[in-house]
């Protein structure tokens, strides 16, 4: 049966959430679903995002750097978007984004790391060995595979660590290959098992994954060519186009905007407004040329940051590290609208602090559940209350 | 020749750690006895000490007492520093730079000039000339980083006293520091030159020294810290990155630390207090009260014994064993104690240990990217490092490019610095330099961002600037980022990044584009080696600080035989060069070569 026809008919129906767990999972035949999460690393300011034009407290607590209602993107009575948001605000049009309010957890820790670290395991304050994709994927196939994950990247998030899998991690594709010059090739290695030091025998499993999978990454980075404006910097969303448009068996894909990039703690307004147009113009981008390409009906974005900025800005037209944060799912599949209780602006916490309403779990759990088809619990250790994020 | 079969004294090796062992956890941090010092010790010593040797070397280190060799990799007295040859790209009015083009072009219409530019009185696009100086500077300090950073592998390449460099490459990583966002080679460079100067010292010195850094100031944001407003960049890093580490200390230390660092500051290239911005009153900071200054803060924390033990365990997973059991960390804080927190005394003691060469803690690390780049060369027997691949090009494919960390916690050690690509990529460096690509396109002279290239040649078919700086080739809906780009009229930003540009490569010199010098048929002749299966074994031992599987090397001679169509290695001088070159790369390209 064509995957397409096959969502019409089901949607039709009864309602993609109206079907059992692992609605997807169980058509063999058809694409799989697929998340791709997108990581703003540096702690992006939600507030200066997403703005509560309507509330005053707002502007009380950024007189400089509050934006003002005539230059934010139209969302509704209460809300607008930095201008910098453009792409998203154009998926929200389309009722094709999600928005989730005050997303946080408990004791929020203000270390970039010890919170990323948090967000990619899943678990805050006692962490994890693999990450929370990386179990994703561990539940979805036990057999070792190498296509399961995809992180571009210069190095491994924890987020994809798995403990049945390798993950795939390149950033260029093109260079994703060991040069054989002249055909030159050893041959099969490894004969004698000798039992070499962990970090050898690491090692050695990377080198065996790697071969395998490096030409299928290279032949759909070659194969792909868009007219699609993805903007400046779109964070790498157009080579995970790429494999799938060329057809990989990979659910679960992790691309960040690097380096820290949104820690804003001085002089924010114009510098984050650049770097969320990218995000956005790259994000908007990609679903379009999903849609192009007929891919748009299995794709999952989810958008998170590992904390949100404190309420009132510094006196360095900057705001310093918060706690909770929006997030964004976005994509054909997804619903669009408001979720979760936007977090009160004067009733603050932890010194100038948004109280969070949303356990950051929650949407890990709906898209676990309700899009991959996986028992949350399973992976997260506990049951979360899930958010009607697909429709 | 000298066949020094290093596998079986390892063996033996592995029988004297396993006696030596104590049965407790406690690290054998007893000084090593001279009598087991061989070459297999000193092999190991240069590979962590320094960025290893060559066969010679290692000949002569192991004919030295353990201390002498130890010693060996220390710069003897105050060795001075020798200057950087700058290109001279600095004009006055360029520092303070402005954190942002849309911050320089206020700054112009609001006073009239910026950067030591005036704005144009009438006429078209007034504020062009500041636009092009802002991108100027920005592509000049981020060429001449690259020549600072060369000329530092340089260093690391001849250096008589490695252990110098590499201590630097330790605290770069541990204080690190961009220069994207520092945005001035001058203060990257100053900060390097304390690494390499006083990276062996007191590690108190150390601290407040880099707590008073030009580059760190600015890169932490402490330079617009005050008084009405505390800024806590700086504050926090310092205890959760530079010392004590996360949980032992609450957010309100952050905020009362942050208060005492407030009125720190930077005036051109020097640190200043800004009285009228500092935070005088009484602060209450890990159980203490008083009215700390900056200082006073840095030295309650370096009397923590959190401290101690981060610093000391960092030191001991870089260069001994990343797997450091956490029962053993307060062992190697009290190590550190008792050399009175000076880093040259304890690591001198680290490396002197028996510990130190425990099978356990030999050939099972994971070298960084530089650290592969730099030894390869060495034991290459290189004079130089080659212009061609370019060293900063290649250390950043592999992840590590130097004066360019990606956070502020620098790079990521041990198995992160190996993924599926960037084993290839190991690979395929080892390839780059044994046959130069000649398509090498010097990036100093060639920018990075392809499009300013288009700009220019569109200007020069006789575009108008508005339509030659338009983005081409775009179908639907135009995205925001390339909508803003041009929204100003009183200047073109694509004009000015393409001006930067030219202004730049004018005026920093170029680095050298020199290929490989090397004879591997010479270096084979002088250590008299006649078959194959000989130069397989001397290279495993020139190259590998692990054992090689036997099917592998014995696939590796046969290659070799295969290249050079006979066994008699001399019967074939005349050719043998790129046999040897194949041969040496797809050796080099083995998992078990990224283990020093």
């Amino acid at each position: 049966m064509n995957r397409r026809k096959l969502i019409k008919s089901t949607a039709s129906l009864v309602g993609l959430n109206m079907l059992p767990h692992g609605a997807w999972a169980k058509h063999p035949d058809g694409d799989q679903p697929i998340l791709v999460v997108v990581e703003l690393s540096g702690g992006n300011d939600g507030l200066n995002s997403v703005v509560p034009y309507a509330d005053d407290a707002y502007y009380q607590a950024r007189p400089t750097i509050g934006i003002k209602p005539q230059d934010l993107l139209s969302l509704d009575d209460h809300y607008g978007m930095n201008p910098g948001m453009l792409g998203l605000q154009r998926l929200w049009q389309d009722n094709n984004l999600a928005i989730v309010h005050g997303c946080g957890y408990e004791r929020p820790s203000y270390s970039h790391f010890t919170s990323m670290a948090y967000w990619h395991t899943g678990v805050p304050h006692r962490g994890n060995e693999f990450g929370w994709l990386g179990r994703v994927a561990d539940e979805l196939a036990h057999e070792r595979r190498d296509d399961m994950l995809v992180n571009i990247g210069s190095q491994q998030s924890l987020a994809v660590k798995s403990g049945h899998h390798t993950p795939l991690v390149f950033d260029d594709p093109s260079r994703f290959q060991r040069s054989r010059w002249m055909g030159n090739e050893l041959g099969e290695q490894g004969g004698d098992d000798t039992p070499g030091s962990p970090n050898h025998t690491y090692l050695t499993n990377v080198d065996r994954s790697a071969q395998v999978s490096a030409a299928r990454i290279r032949q759909a980075w070659d194969g792909y060519k868009t007219d699609i404006d993805y903007g400046v910097a779109p964070m790498d969303l157009p080579k995970v186009a790429a494999c799938i448009d060329a057809g990989m068996d990979t659910q679960l894909y992790h691309v960040s905007f690097r380096n820290n990039s949104f820690d804003t703690h001085v002089q924010q307004p114009a510098l984050h407004r650049r770097l969320l147009s990218y995000a956005c113009d790259g994000i908007h981008g990609f679903i379009k040329d999903l849609e192009k390409r007929g891919h748009a009906q299995r794709v999952a974005v989810l958008v998170f940051s590992e904390f949100g900025r404190r309420v009132p800005e510094n006196a360095n037209l900057g705001t310093d590290h918060g706690s909770a944060n929006v997030m964004f799912v976005a994509g054909h599949p997804v619903a669009g609208g408001h979720f979760g209780k936007a977090p009160s602006l004067t009733e603050l916490v932890d010194g100038d602090n948004l109280a969070y309403t949303t356990d950051f779990r929650q949407v890990y759990a709906t898209l676990i559940e309700d899009w991959l088809g996986v028992q949350s619990a399973n992976v997260l250790g506990q049951p979360f209350d899930r958010l009607g994020l697909f429709s | 020749m000298n066949q020094l079969n290093w596998l079986s004294r390892l063996s033996i090796a592995v029988c004297m750690g396993v006696t030596a062992l104590n049965a407790a956890a406690e690290l054998d941090l007893r000084n090593i006895e001279s009598e087991v010092w061989s070459e297999l010790h000193a092999r190991h010593l240069a590979s962590r000490a320094g960025f290893g040797a060559n066969s010679e070397e290692m000949e002569r280190l192991a004919r030295m007492s353990p201390k002498k060799a130890v010693a060996s990799f220390y710069p003897t007295g105050r060795t001075k520093l020798e200057p950087f040859p700058h290109s001279g790209i600095f004009d006055e009015g360029l520092d303070p730079f402005p954190p942002s083009r849309p911050a320089t072009t206020a700054l112009a219409k609001q006073q009239g000039h910026a950067l030591g530019v005036q704005v144009k009185p009438a006429g078209n696009r007034p504020l062009q000339g500041v636009v092009n100086k802002f991108f100027y500077w920005l592509r000049a300090s981020r060429l001449e980083t690259d020549r600072v950073t060369y000329w530092w592998a340089e260093k690391m390449l001849n250096s008589q006293a490695p252990l110098q460099e590499k201590m630097a490459l330790f605290w770069h990583g541990h204080f690190a520091t961009n220069e994207d966002k520092v945005r001035d080679y001058r203060k990257m460079l100053v900060q390097l030159q304390l690494f390499r100067g006083e990276g062996l010292g007191d590690f108190d010195e150390l601290l407040h020294r880099v707590a008073k850094d030009p580059a760190m100031l600015v890169f932490l944001d402490a330079g617009v810290n005050t008084k009405d407003s505390p800024n806590e960049n700086f504050a926090r890093e310092i205890m959760e990155l530079f010392t004590m580490g996360v949980g032992h200390y609450t957010e309100r230390d952050v905020q009362e630390a942050a208060r005492a660092f407030t009125g720190w500051n930077v005036d051109q290239m020097q640190f200043k207090v800004v009285s009228a911005d500092h935070d005088g009153d009484e602060k209450a900071f890990l159980g203490e009260r008083g009215r700390f200054a900056g200082e006073d803060v840095i030295d309650i924390i370096m009397q923590r014994p959190a401290t101690h033990q981060h610093i000391a365990a960092k030191l001991y997973r870089y260069f001994v064993n990343e797997d450091l059991d956490d029962a053993d960390v307060p062992q190697l804080g009290r190590f550190f104690a008792e050399h009175d927190f000076n880093i040259g005394d304890y690591l001198q003691g680290l490396f002197l240990s028996r510990d130190f060469y425990q099978p356990v803690n030999v050939g099972s690390r994971i070298k960084g990217p530089v650290e592969l780049v730099i030894s390869t060369y060495r034991q290459m027997e290189l004079a130089d490092v080659p212009g061609v691949p370019d060293f900063n090009v290649v250390s950043g494919s592999l992840g590590q490019r130097l004066l360019h960390p990606p956070t502020v916690a620098g790079w990521s050690r041990g198995r992160s610095w190996i993924t599926p690509s960037l084993l290839f990529e190991r690979g395929n460096f080892v390839l780059d330099v044994l046959f130069p690509d000649i398509g090498f396109v010097p990036p100093d002279r060639y920018p990075f961002t392809g499009e300013v290239v288009n700009v220019q040649d569109r200007l020069r078919q006789g575009m108008s600037i508005s339509a030659a700086t338009k983005p081409t080739g775009v179908a639907g809906a135009m995205s925001a980022s390339n909508m803003l780009a041009d929204r100003d009229e009183d200047f073109n930003t694509r004009l000015g990044s393409m001006r930067g540009w030219q202004m730049a490569i004018e005026r920093v010199v170029p680095i050298p584009r020199d290929t490989v010098q090397l004879s591997l048929y010479s270096q084979i002749t002088r250590h008299e080696l006649a078959t194959p299966e000989e130069v397989v074994d001397f290279w495993q031992e020139q190259y590998f600080s692990v054992r090689l599987q036997k099917s592998d090397k014995a696939a590796l001679a046969n290659r070799l035989r295969e290249e050079l169509g006979t066994s008699d290695i001399q019967s074939a001088s005349s050719y043998a060069e790129e046999g040897l070159r194949k041969v040496l790369h797809l050796m080099l390209s083995l998992p078990e070569y990224q283990l020093g």
